[in-house]
């Protein structure tokens, strides 16, 4: 909305590649915004195609298909996110919607078809399986950076080393979390989470890296449990970015009514 | 199959034990090469949101359901579940309309009979931008309780609720034509029901409930049906969200959705009743905290004087939630009804005895555990009345082995101290069940 700052956030994409391949930066809070960036907030909206294949510890496997809408309030700031199920038979017109707030807790909602019920989610609910998977509610939407302490560890020549722990430890179930960002894309391929005897417990990787509309976007994803077993493999495809998706189709009339035509390939 | 599996798995141990960059790149590779997607059809990606796409697309579940009541009653069967149900959905989306169908063919072994029923045919379409329209049969619902209901009068389904049925079917259909208007200021939703849809009210087939003529909970011998009325009913609902808060106002003119009412021969009937309220939606400490309340304006007995009509009351609900502790849920509601004109209640009652207290009050508790990434949820939900001094508890647990089998059972537990409170009269039907769900 800010049109300032989304030019100014069109020229650091420009500029990026050649800051990049150049001297690599030492600021850990500007590697992590540019990461959260990268991750989360690609043009002033998108819409994409998700599948997730989720798989248990005795390989026992199965499908999730759905539709994420997205929109920004500002880069690097609030937005908005509304996921669409198509598949399982059971879970099909269950919609998500999700406003993410940088200064206080996200609002998030379950849309029920079957009972017609808009049911509302705690906010403390958050670290708790989406849908079956092995990802969390709060994945979908990202975890707000400023919830932990970050610290660049390492520079490779591919990646920045961050190792984040959590400011409040009681609200989340990792010590601390290991992310390596691709020092061109920033894009976060490979998070490890620890948990109090310092084992990887569960293990975020991105598999594939797609250009779409010239932003580098992670269209496979992985989440894996070493030591409980079982995996969860996202993937994104019909992506579009800058579709202009209207404030308003985030609210509960569009929970009751999907709004169609912005979920069609190449709708608006 | 196997193999893929296993080998997809190894790859992401190995990336976890290793923690080189180059290693890193190819690792990821490796574990993409083997498609997992494998085994769905590629179909699964055609457009979900095409129009007029590839035909309709049907799904459903079909379901076989049994549970039982642990004591013998008079005039009723010790089944009070027991059902074989085939369930098709389908919507057909066009560019200016939708039309959504869900149907059900039954076999209700409790009643001996096969029934087709719909759960929804209803079209929608959006006649202005700030406008949505919905007609048809369809399931709505608002307000702020869990399973307790004070602004939501749309029918519900008492005898599915307490045979173990899905919840889901606590809500039933009617044929309703739903009018939303979406401004800046504040959103109207209007739901016109032309011909009165009462809830599935206890009759006396399956169970048991008061019966004031022998003064004992009984099932009588001819159900005891009311006559439908025949007239309308119409509810609204002004609401609004601010930031993080909910906020909304509640209107509704119909009948008392149960036969709480007898005419000059005793026969049960809908009572007029008109209902205002509002309630009051927003994120407070770790969790969600909503009021409610509801004035019930018992049209039929204004003077609350006549003991055949139920007198007004108002309704107050307040119900916090929050996460206790990793995937267990804990909910809390205090509820409470205070009956207008209690006095003239008591002096007009056959049995002053019996009349109802000035207030009911009742608690409630929901506990949630999901285990296994939701695949395993325990829920307990327990009623309480100090008032009354009556409860009814309901534990169930449900396991969804994959996208298509589901098993799940539960217990309806009643009880109170007293044969006709509002729980206490349902102690005979206390009842286990089990459901076993095919989806496809």
């Amino acid at each position: 909305m800010n049109a300032g700052k989304w030019i100014v956030t069109l020229l650091a994409g420009i500029a990026l590649p050649l800051v990049a391949s150049g001297e690599a930066l030492t600021d850990v809070d500007e590697i992590v915004e540019r990461a959260n960036l990268a991750a989360y907030y690609s043009g002033e909206d998108g819409r994409s195609e998700a599948r997730m294949m989720i798989e248990d510890s005795q390989g026992r496997r199965q499908l999730r298909q759905f539709t994420v809408l997205r929109r920004n309030e500002e880069a690097g700031g609030d937005q908005h996110y509304m996921v669409f199920f198509s598949r399982p038979s059971d879970v099909r017109g269950t919609v998500f919607l999700v406003a993410k707030h940088m200064d206080r807790d996200d609002d998030r909602w379950l849309y029920l078809p079957g009972l017609d019920l808009v049911r509302r989610i705690s906010a403390s609910d958050k670290r708790t399986s989406f849908v079956g998977s092995h990802f969390y509610y709060e994945d979908v939407s990202g975890r707000n950076p400023a919830l932990d302490e970050h610290r660049l560890v390492e520079t490779t020549d591919a990646h920045y080393v961050l190792e984040s722990t959590p400011r409040d430890p009681a609200a989340v179930e990792f010590v601390r979390y290991v992310t390596r960002v691709d020092r061109d894309t920033f894009l976060p391929v490979k998070t490890e989470y620890y948990d109090g005897q310092d084992r990887v417990y569960r293990v975020m990787e991105v598999a594939e890296v797609e250009d779409v509309q010239g932003y580098p976007t992670a269209t496979r994803s992985l989440i894996s449990m070493p030591l409980e077993g079982g995996s969860t493999l996202m993937e994104f495809r019909s992506i579009e970015y800058d579709v202009g998706l209207p404030e308003d189709i985030f609210s509960e009339r569009y929970l009751r009514q999907p709004p169609t035509r912005w979920l069609q390939r190449d709708g608006g | 199959m196997r193999l893929v599996r296993a080998r997809l798995f190894c790859g992401a141990l190995l990336l976890c034990a290793g923690g080189g960059d180059p290693a890193l790149a190819q690792d990821a590779d490796a574990a993409a090469e083997d498609d997992p997607f494998a085994a769905f059809e590629e179909a699964d990606w055609e457009d979900p949101w095409a129009e007029e796409q590839q035909g309709l697309d049907w799904t459903g579940f079909i379901e076989t359901a049994a549970g039982a009541r642990w004591s013998d009653v008079p005039n009723l069967d010790r089944l009070t579940l027991g059902e074989f149900r085939v369930r098709a959905e389908t919507r057909y989306v066009a560019e200016h309309y939708s039309i959504d169908f869900k149907g059900e063919l039954l076999w209700d072994q409790v009643v001996t009979d096969l029934d087709a029923q719909l759960r929804e045919l209803a079209v929608s379409f959006t006649p202005a931008r700030f406008m949505d329209v919905k007609i048809g049969r369809q399931v709505l619902t608002w307000g702020t309780g869990d399973l307790l209901f004070l602004n939501d009068l749309f029918p519900k389904d008492f005898i599915s609720f307490f045979a173990g049925r899905d919840e889901d079917y606590l809500k039933s259909a009617a044929d309703t034509a739903r009018v939303s208007f979406y401004t800046d200021v504040v959103n109207l939703d209007l739901a016109w029901t032309p011909d009165f849809a009462p809830d599935d009210y206890l009759y006396g087939e399956r169970f048991v409930f008061w019966n004031p003529a022998l003064g004992a909970p009984a099932a009588p011998e001819t159900p005891r049906r009311a006559a439908a009325p025949g007239d309308d009913e119409i509810a609204l609902r002004l609401f609004r969200t601010v930031g993080p808060t909910e906020y909304a106002i509640y209107g509704y003119d119909g009948r008392w959705k149960q036969p709480l009412g007898a005419d000059a021969d005793g026969r049960p009937v809908f009572p007029r009743l008109r209902s205002w309220g509002a309630s009051v939606r927003t994120p407070w400490l770790q969790g969600l905290f909503n009021v409610e309340t509801a004035f019930y304006d018992s049209l039929d007995d204004p003077q609350g004087d006549d003991p055949r009509i139920p007198n007004s009351e108002l309704r107050l609900l307040l119900g916090y939630e929050q996460e206790l502790v990793r995937n267990l849920t804990g909910g809390v509601q205090l509820y409470a009804e205070r009956i207008s004109d209690h006095d003239r209640l008591v002096e007009n009652a056959p049995v002053p005895a019996r009349a109802r207290e000035k207030w009911r009050s009742v608690a409630t508790l929901r506990l949630t555990h999901r285990a296994w990434r939701d695949a395993l949820t325990s829920s307990l939900f327990m009623f309480v009345s100090p008032s009354d001094e009556d409860f009814y508890l309901r534990p169930s647990i449900s396991w969804r082995r994959d996208d298509h089998w589901s098993l799940s059972g539960g217990v309806n537990l009643f009880g109170g101290r007293e044969e006709h409170t509002f729980f206490g009269q349902l102690e005979e039907n206390s009842n286990g069940w089990v459901r076993l769900r095919y989806n496809y």
